[in-house]
């Protein structure tokens, strides 16, 4: 999976936080509209409230006159404890009838007032904490110089509004992180599956077209990349083995006609004269070269498919690559080469001797075919943390590094080596022998001239010391 | 010889059992597997040639089938593909060599006689001799006229194979893979190279020459007559 660091590159992540950003900013607008409304809508009642009571008061004094409201007022002071309401009925000269508040100047209507300010005495502040908060007040003129006021305490409204920023601070901070809890999840999702899909097109580069894009089955937008990948993957599949299954009918079926060419042309020699014979000669030359290079493809072929490796057997890789060193060890010598084999004890492997063989020799020939004389041919066999690894290195010219992944594709040759014979399929058949046995072929720069490192998978503990494996 | 050639391609067929009545040899022929089963399971031939790909029955089927019913003449299989397992089934259904199409008819010669002249002793007798050349096998000794010859392991089994077919033609195929194993052609001269190197240890001191080039087909182990 990917890790930290490209977590915080990828595109989903980006995706996330302005995600969160903008959920978390439409949510504190949301969440000021919802408090100024609450806080006006607490205002009104807090008016309303007053104004109800002060309503009552002046019924109460227009009905029942004086004594009834100041028993009213008496008896709500008395028992009145926060939330705290305040009462003042003054007479003309400015002195209280009833009430909890010092006298004052007569205003009419509805006021704020700070509670501190109506107490000019200091020692008679009110203690309780209610009583420091702001008071909304309705004046009342009652006729004869008498003035009514009702307060109330804001004390609520503001434990209400307290509450309300305190719930949505809360909100505010829990829905930011559902929203990057969230947004990280679907982004983990999102990386996952993209992940999967570079997995996938890693492994189809590698070489297995057989490789798919998971789906989920959801339907969604990834599930169509994925269903349209799969599709175009697919149809490339069929077109690669159409092209294959072409090239390998075509090798197959020209075959036969070469073969008959052949013969006539074998059933013809000695009859036509010296000259008819060195054309004749030459055009069996061309023909077993043709002939050779189709073998050659139909061998890869088979060899790709995979059928080869039912006929796995134990097999020592010493024993081939010294076999195979022996055999070509004069003929380099012949050129003014020099070969080399260094071989140090290898476990045996599950393998195709008779592919190996070919492998090996192919490994060999290259450089003596394409070095010049006086150049050291090294074939080293060694363990290597726990896998065979098979190396044959040259101190020719070399390949370019640029031109090095291309050398294994079917009839490519380098431009330096088009003079001399050969079918183009050498390093082909390598690979796909490598391939077969789950060994990697890799071409590095051997300063000077080329290595070839062969790197088969360590085998099986137990298997190497079975005589007879079972398969 | 009498040699039974059960082939379908009527051009291969023509053309091969024209070429061994050329070299003296009595050819019966069958283009259809199941009438090639009835002619070799009669019996009575040196060697037969049986290709892999017949129409109606298989030719690994009528190996089988004859080496079932005992019949003990050598058997040559023709195989058509690029085939990488067909050696491998051939020999394990009986067939005795395999030869891959298309092929020089030299080849094909130069097999038939070697699978024909086969000596059934030879295959075990401990001391091969050619004139004054002798290997000693258990030995892994070389003298040629009582002079003691050192050979390298693959120069060893390149004599003996040649000693074990003395005066027969062996191609240069039948070389590479009998004695080295290579079931491919290659594209350096492995063979050429070790039959100089051979030639020069066993022949260039002595006044008669044994190893000869054969034109055109390979090489022959031999006193001269």
């Amino acid at each position: 999976m990917a890790s930290p660091g490209s977590f915080l590159r990828s595109t989903s992540f980006r995706l996330l936080a302005w995600y969160a950003v903008v959920f978390g900013a439409s949510v504190a607008v949301l969440f000021v509209i919802v408090y100024l409304i609450t806080l006006a809508a607490l205002d009104e009642q807090l008016s309303d409230s007053v104004e109800r009571e002060t309503e009552v008061l002046v019924e109460l004094y227009r009905t029942r006159g004086l004594d009834s409201i100041v028993r009213a007022i008496e008896l709500r002071t008395a028992e009145l404890r926060p939330p705290r309401r305040y009462y003042l009925l003054q007479d003309a000269a400015g002195k209280r009838i009833a009430g909890n508040l010092p006298p004052m100047k007569p205003v009419e209507g509805e006021r704020v007032l700070p509670v501190r300010s109506l107490f000019a005495d200091p020692a008679s502040k009110p203690d309780d904490p209610a009583d420091s908060h702001p008071v909304v007040a309705q004046g009342r003129d009652l006729g004869n110089g008498r003035f009514l006021l009702v307060g109330e305490s804001r004390y609520r409204a503001v434990k209400a509004r307290e509450a309300i920023v305190r719930a949505l601070a809360w909100g505010i901070a829990i829905t930011v992180l559902l929203a990057a809890a969230g947004g990280a999840a679907l982004g983990r999702g999102f990386l996952r599956r993209i992940e999967e899909i570079n997995r996938t097109t890693r492994s189809i580069m590698d070489g297995d077209l057989a490789q798919r894009v998971p789906v989920s089955g959801g339907g969604d937008e990834m599930d169509r990349l994925a269903v349209n990948l799969n599709a175009m993957l697919d149809r490339i599949q069929a077109l690669m083995e159409s092209l294959k299954r072409v090239s390998d009918d075509i090798a197959h079926d020209l075959r036969t006609p070469l073969s008959r060419l052949r013969h006539r042309l074998e059933a013809a020699r000695g009859r036509t004269g010296p000259h008819g014979d060195v054309v004749i000669e030459q055009s069996l030359a061309e023909v077993d070269a043709i002939l050779e290079t189709f073998s050659a493809l139909l061998r890869i072929s088979q060899i790709e498919s995979g059928a080869r490796r039912a006929g796995f057997s134990e097999i020592s890789l010493e024993r081939v690559v010294s076999d195979v060193g022996e055999a070509y060890a004069p003929v380099a010598e012949d050129r003014g080469q020099r070969l080399k084999t260094v071989l140090t004890g290898v476990p045996l492997i599950q393998g195709d001797r008779e592919l190996l063989t070919q492998m090996v020799a192919n490994l060999i020939e290259n450089p003596i075919r394409h070095c010049p004389a006086d150049v050291d041919i090294i074939i080293g066999l060694a363990l290597e943390g726990g896998s065979p690894v098979l190396r044959v290195a040259d101190t020719g010219p070399g390949i370019p590094a640029l031109e090095r992944e291309k050398v294994f594709r079917r009839y490519y040759r380098l431009e330096a080596s088009r003079t001399t014979p050969g079918s183009g399929l050498g390093l082909a058949l390598v690979k796909a022998v490598a391939d077969l046995h789950g060994a990697s072929v890799e071409l590095s720069d051997n300063n000077p001239g080329l290595c070839v490192t062969i790197r088969f998978p360590a085998p099986a503990a137990p298997q190497a010391r079975i005589p007879h494996s079972r398969r | 010889m009498k040699i039974l050639l059960i082939e379908d391609d009527a051009q291969t067929s023509a053309y091969v059992a024209k070429g061994l009545r050329e070299h003296g040899h009595v050819v019966e022929h069958s283009p259809s597997g199941r009438d090639g089963l009835l002619l070799a399971s009669g019996g009575g031939y040196d060697v037969m040639v049986i290709d892999r790909m017949l129409p109606g029955l298989d030719g690994l089927a009528i190996v089988k089938t004859i080496r079932a019913a005992g019949a003990r003449a050598p058997v040559l299989l023709l195989t058509t593909l690029g085939g990488v397992n067909d050696r491998v089934e051939g020999l394990e259904a009986g067939a005795d060599d395999y030869l891959t199409k298309p092929f020089a008819f030299a080849e094909l010669l130069a097999r038939i006689n070697a699978l024909a002249r086969r000596p059934p002793m030879a295959e075990e007798a401990a001391v091969l001799r050619v004139g004054d050349l002798e290997l000693d096998r258990l030995k892994r000794t070389v003298t040629r006229g009582g002079k003691r010859i050192e050979l390298q392991p693959q120069e060893f089994r390149l004599l003996e194979y040649l000693m074990r077919h003395a005066g027969q033609v062996v191609t240069r195929t039948m070389l590479l893979e009998n004695v080295w194993e290579f079931h491919f052609d290659p594209h350096t001269s492995v063979v050429e190279t070790h039959i100089s190197r051979l030639r020069a240890k066993v022949d260039r001191e002595f006044a008669e020459e044994l190893i000869h080039t054969v034109r055109g087909s390979g090489y022959s182990l031999g006193v001269s007559r």
